[in-house]
């Protein structure tokens, strides 16, 4: 024991030189954390697309823009219902993570929020500029606009900029390309919701900001539904036997917004978040250690 | 340093949304406003945020480069902002959420142009 002892100490004395001299230091790689099963022979917990028992419905006016609320977590943090600000990012009530999901979201170091570690960030939306994905993209300030026609609900956000397209007359193909925003299709319920039922997705983006993982999967059912003149819920719920032992939900509310849809473009750029990084971040990181600019 | 005044009131208050979605966060002291009068030198507006570069002069007359960041342009504007509100040479007092460590970067949560404009982040 004291030779195994000996040998950490003196790993541990040659590797500090080493991180002052450079840097930029190489994490633990949480994607390497993945689900020891084959997700592919998983089913969902819930039915998958239209209900064949659909009835007739009313198509709720869902025009103008829409920017988050303060009320139902803001843009908040987490997707978690129980914890939208991020607070319990492991121990939410309302997750049943498997060991793995529990492990990889633990390892991931979240740009924002109460755990934000955003010099050693693992967020792979800041570091690639990759798709926020469905969840996500309303964890932003940003606005966005639905556009609904009888073929198709086209959902345009600032954020990206980027659009999904929800099909209101199509099924889901059989076996759709794994994709970062997955095919949806929708269709309206009691007059005021718009359903959007999305399956396809890929497993590499983060469901918030906080580095909830999903896998292929992933199966959302997302809830608009018009409260008022004014007011817009959004219910999302996460269903991904991969990753999860039962589903779970997330809220947010919309509100009208009227300084102009598209006024300023999120466009995101490596080079824009790099610079930021080193202007306004890298003087106060008292450590040094950084995974931007690798 | 008696320009660099610690004004703790409201410090915590202020900090509870911006600070938690704002990048770097984590390595701000957000429980204290920093009071700093400077010189604009340049405005950076745009995306992930808008980043104002300042110059203060400390009582030993030394100049200190500070740069501050906002959220981005598209949230500024609706708080008001535009990418004119600065401009190179305005004088300008920033009460911003400075670095723990003593580096002249931080979060701004106000501006005040010499003409009394109140621009508030």
């Amino acid at each position: 024991m004291k030779r195994l002892l000996s040998a950490i100490g003196l790993a541990a004395a040659l590797s500090l030189p080493a991180v002052a001299q450079n840097p930029a230091v190489t994490l633990p790689d949480p994607e390497s954390i993945r689900p020891p099963m084959d997700v592919s022979t998983l089913k969902n917990y819930l039915p998958i697309g239209r209900p064949k028992d659909l009835k007739p419905s009313a198509v709720p006016d869902l025009s103008g823009d829409w920017a988050a609320d303060n009320k139902r977590g803001g843009f908040g943090q987490s997707l978690s219902g129980a914890d939208p600000g991020g607070r319990m990012r492991g121990k939410e009530p309302d997750i049943k993570y498997l060991p793995w999901a529990l492990q990889r979201t633990l390892a991931e170091n979240p740009p924002s929020g109460p755990d934000a570690k955003y010099e050693l960030t693992t967020d792979p939306q800041m570091h690639y500029c990759e798709p926020h994905g469905v969840g996500r993209i309303y964890m932003h300030p940003v606005k966005v606009r639905y556009v609904q026609t009888p073929e198709a609900v086209y959902i345009l956000h600032e954020m990206g900029p980027v659009f999904r397209i929800v099909w209101m007359q199509a099924d889901h193909p059989d076996d759709p390309d794994p994709q970062y925003w997955g095919n949806s299709i929708g269709w309206y319920e009691n007059g005021d919701t718009l359903v959007v039922d999305s399956i396809g997705y890929n497993d590499r983006s983060w469901l918030d900001q906080v580095g909830h993982p999903h896998t292929e999967k992933l199966h959302t059912i997302e809830r608009y539904k018009r409260i008022g003149t004014d007011v817009l819920e959004y219910d999302i719920t996460v269903d991904d036997p991969g990753a999860y032992a039962a589903p779970w939900n997330g809220h947010r509310n919309f509100i009208k917004s009227t300084t102009g849809f598209m006024r300023y473009q999120w466009v995101c750029s490596v080079r824009d978040n790099n610079a930021h990084y080193q202007n306004t971040t890298a003087p106060g990181n008292a450590s040094g250690q950084t995974t931007f600019g690798k | 340093m008696k320009k660099m005044l610690l004004a703790i009131a409201l410090g915590i208050l202020t900090a509870s949304g911006t600070a938690l979605a704002h990048h770097g966060g984590n390595l701000y002291d957000t429980t204290k406003t920093v009071e700093l009068k400077g010189t604009i030198t340049k405005f950076e507006w745009g995306t992930p945020h808008n980043q104002i570069y300042f110059d203060v002069k400390t009582d030993k007359g030394e100049v200190q480069h500070w740069v501050g960041s906002t959220e981005p342009a598209g949230v500024m504007l609706e708080r008001g902002w535009t990418r004119k509100s600065l401009a190179p040479g305005d004088m300008v007092t920033v009460y911003i959420f400075a670095a723990k460590n003593g580096a002249t970067v931080g979060n701004v949560q106000k501006v005040v142009k010499a003409d009394g404009t109140i621009l508030t982040a």
